[in-house]
């Protein structure tokens, strides 16, 4: 690359990087990129509610209780044996039934007899434990477990997974590179670029750095806003046991890394169909198609895909509940990953290859806007 | 390195639709005028030589560059294209800088270069001003300033003079002129024909896709051998001259001007009649002044295309 090249490569992102960013077409790229924000700034507000509330509880309580305490509670206790075991109630509410008799089936002339229910809340600070009474006796027990990191962390790679890489920034890179060549063919502008003393290819460079920056910028702020939520809630001790002695740090560079890789590699694929296509239902339905059937495709076909690289480098495996159809265990688990460094290697690859089929395809564009 | 834009066995076609066909074309320094009616072909050969569209057939070559080395090529070839649309957000002055910039101009160069065309084509004053907001002479303007703004050997201009005010056409006519003084070659498509008239050294006749006709104007008109040429003679006294020029078989019609202070002569043989009418001067006939009254590119046209679309 020449430092002319280099220059006019700048020159074509400050051209573009505006509009990218501030395109009225692309506004509900930032809606997409929102999403997973706002379900875990809900997620971590709700969590936050949930565990004041159960240190009110806890708090109430005659005395201090363990989980070991709330685990002693058992069906068919008197009422009697429960606040002898958890003290008298926090939380207490009662209220009466009239349950028709056996003999009582005619409504006209129903004979009822009343039966006492009541329900007591204690918490141990972390886990609610809801206790059932009728008539004095233990008829249910429900054990609300204190929030498992674990299993929060399962729930933010789903999301990463099936939501942010499957969708937001797939569709994010789909409105953003797509547009970068067939948005300046609708706006009629595209021959500005080809009539300037410059290779179509460092425009097509400059163009893709352009939309790569815009998604990067977009999506990475996304990916850091949703962990920055994630671990809001959690108690400060707890949030540096898992950013220090976790992975939880490494975790989350590895989803801001995951990220770029999907920009580079969706960014590619969609600015070559953006010069191929004139309609972009056809090649994003393709698109979406071959990443969505990617776990069933041969070994060969596999690495022609984003997905499938950018599935072996997430860091969180999500475990498939039991009784899952063994089609969707296989969307959900990744039979045959690859190391890290050859899944970083088949991305941009991949990205090379459709980038240099756009390259092939910029030099061979005619400037036909009546066609369009 | 050719100092010709050459056109070889040129064909484009859209799909089934044609474009232009087999054209040759040899253009040398100057203003040439393309003209023909709307979709005889002028656009499409702009951008064949522009490499905005690529040749179905045949080769074009710019000064010795091909059309698909956009990289060189618009180092010495402007174009301001018929296209009313601009990338968005940007003022006149940044439409022009940023052009400069992609040209690889460091940033320098590229500010004083824009303000320098800015101001060839009138437009300070609004050049901070978003593009969008510009009327349609003024968007004109700013893309004949970027087509200008680097100086270049060759310039391409499709209907550079629509939407221009009589004072703006005027300035621009001189701009042209000025530039085809220095040794450039400038390209012009245009309906208007008394424009054409005015600033061509050499038109290209265009119809359907066809070239018609190419060559300056005065020599095209001569090789239209089934229209007779047509002199005009200003003398005070008309009749008697009119008597005199039927008596030679190659003056076919004369009728004499409305103001009786003229005649207007159809001949079939340019170079006798003339002959004939330096003897009438010779021998003591009145005459004011003779001129050709159809070697222009109005009757060009009317000749070999129709008077269709065409605007005087």
């Amino acid at each position: 690359m020449t430092p002319v090249w280099w220059s006019q490569i700048k020159a074509v992102i400050r051209l573009e990087i505006k509009k990218t960013f501030f395109a009225k077409r692309g506004l509900w790229i930032y809606l997409v990129a929102a999403l997973p924000v706002l379900l875990f700034v809900a997620y971590a507000i709700a969590t936050s509610g949930q565990q004041n509330r159960r240190a009110s509880i806890a708090r109430q309580s005659e005395r201090p209780l363990s989980y070991q305490d709330l685990l002693a509670v058992q069906p068919g206790m008197t009422s009697q044996e429960v606040i002898a075991i958890l003290g008298k109630p926090p939380i207490n509410f009662h209220w009466t039934e009239n349950r028709p008799t056996e003999t009582g089936k005619e409504r006209e002339k129903e004979p009822t007899i009343e039966v006492s229910h009541e329900d007591y809340h204690y918490s141990d600070g972390q886990s609610e434990l809801y206790v059932g009474l009728a008539d004095g006796k233990v008829k249910s027990i429900h054990l609300q477990e204190a929030n498992n990191l674990g299993q929060d962390s399962i729930m933010f790679a789903g999301v990463f997974q099936f939501f942010f890489l499957r969708l937001a920034i797939f569709f994010g890179c789909l409105g953003i590179f797509m547009n970068l060549f067939r948005g300046e063919i609708l706006d009629r502008s595209l021959h500005f670029y080809f009539l300037a003393p410059i290779r179509r290819e460092v425009v097509m460079t400059g163009k893709f750095l352009a939309g790569l920056l815009a998604t990067c910028t977009i999506f990475v702020t996304s990916e850091l806003l949703q962990t920055i939520a994630f671990l809001w809630h959690l108690p400060s001790n707890v949030r540096d046991v898992y950013l220090n002695q976790n992975h939880g740090l490494e975790h989350a560079a590895i989803y801001l890394g995951v990220t770029v890789l999907a920009c580079i590699g969706y960014g590619a694929f969609f600015l070559v169909a953006g010069m191929l296509f004139r309609n972009p239902i056809l090649p994003t339905a393709a698109i979406l198609i071959w990443e969505a059937i990617n776990p069933f495709l041969p070994g060969i076909l596999k690495q022609f895909s984003v997905i499938y690289y950018l599935k072996s480098l997430c860091p969180v495996d999500i475990p498939s509940a039991p009784g899952t159809s063994p089609v969707l265990a296989l969307l959900i688990s990744n039979a045959d990953p690859v190391s890290p460094p050859l899944a970083v290697l088949g991305i941009l690859v991949v990205a090379l290859i459709a980038l240099y089929a756009s390259s092939l395809q910029v030099r061979r564009m005619e400037i036909n806007y009546t066609t369009e | 390195m050719s100092d010709r834009i050459i056109f070889e066995d040129v064909s484009k076609f859209y799909g089934e639709i044609l474009g232009v066909n087999r054209v040759n074309l040899s253009i040398l320094p100057g203003i040439t005028s393309l003209v023909g009616p709307n979709g005889s072909g002028k656009t499409t050969l702009m951008n064949l030589m522009t490499g905005l569209v690529k040749p179905s057939r045949g080769r074009v070559e710019i000064l010795g560059y091909r059309t698909d080395d956009s990289e060189n090529l618009f180092k010495i070839l402007g174009y301001s294209t018929q296209f009313d649309a601009f990338p968005k957000g940007l003022t006149g002055f940044q439409f022009v800088y940023s052009y400069l910039r992609l040209a690889g101009r460091d940033r320098e160069t590229a500010e004083q270069l824009a303000w320098r065309v800015i101001e060839r084509v009138n437009l300070v004053d609004a050049a901070n001003r978003n593009i969008a907001a510009y009327s349609k002479g003024m968007r004109q303007r700013i893309r004949l300033a970027l087509a200008l703004a680097h100086d270049p050997k060759v310039l391409v201009l499709d209907e550079p003079l629509n939407g221009l005010d009589p004072l703006a056409r005027s300035e621009m006519i001189a701009l042209f002129r000025a530039t085809a003084a220095q040794g450039c070659y400038v390209i012009i498509s245009s309906h208007i024909l008394h424009e054409v008239d005015v600033i061509s050294d050499q038109i290209i006749l265009l119809s359907n896709g066809y070239v018609v006709a190419e060559g300056q104007i005065a020599t095209v008109r001569g090789e239209i051998q089934e229209h007779p040429t047509q002199i005009l003679i200003r003398c005070s006294r008309p009749r008697e001259l009119a008597a005199k020029m039927l008596e030679n078989e190659f003056t076919i019609e004369v009728s004499i001007h409305k103001d009786e202070r003229g005649l207007l002569l159809k001949t079939r043989d340019a170079d006798r009649f003339y002959l004939a009418l330096n003897d009438l001067a010779l021998n003591g006939t009145d005459i004011e002044s003779i001129a050709p009254a159809d070697d222009d590119v109005l009757s060009v046209y009317e000749y070999l295309i129709g008077n269709e679309e065409a605007v005087r």
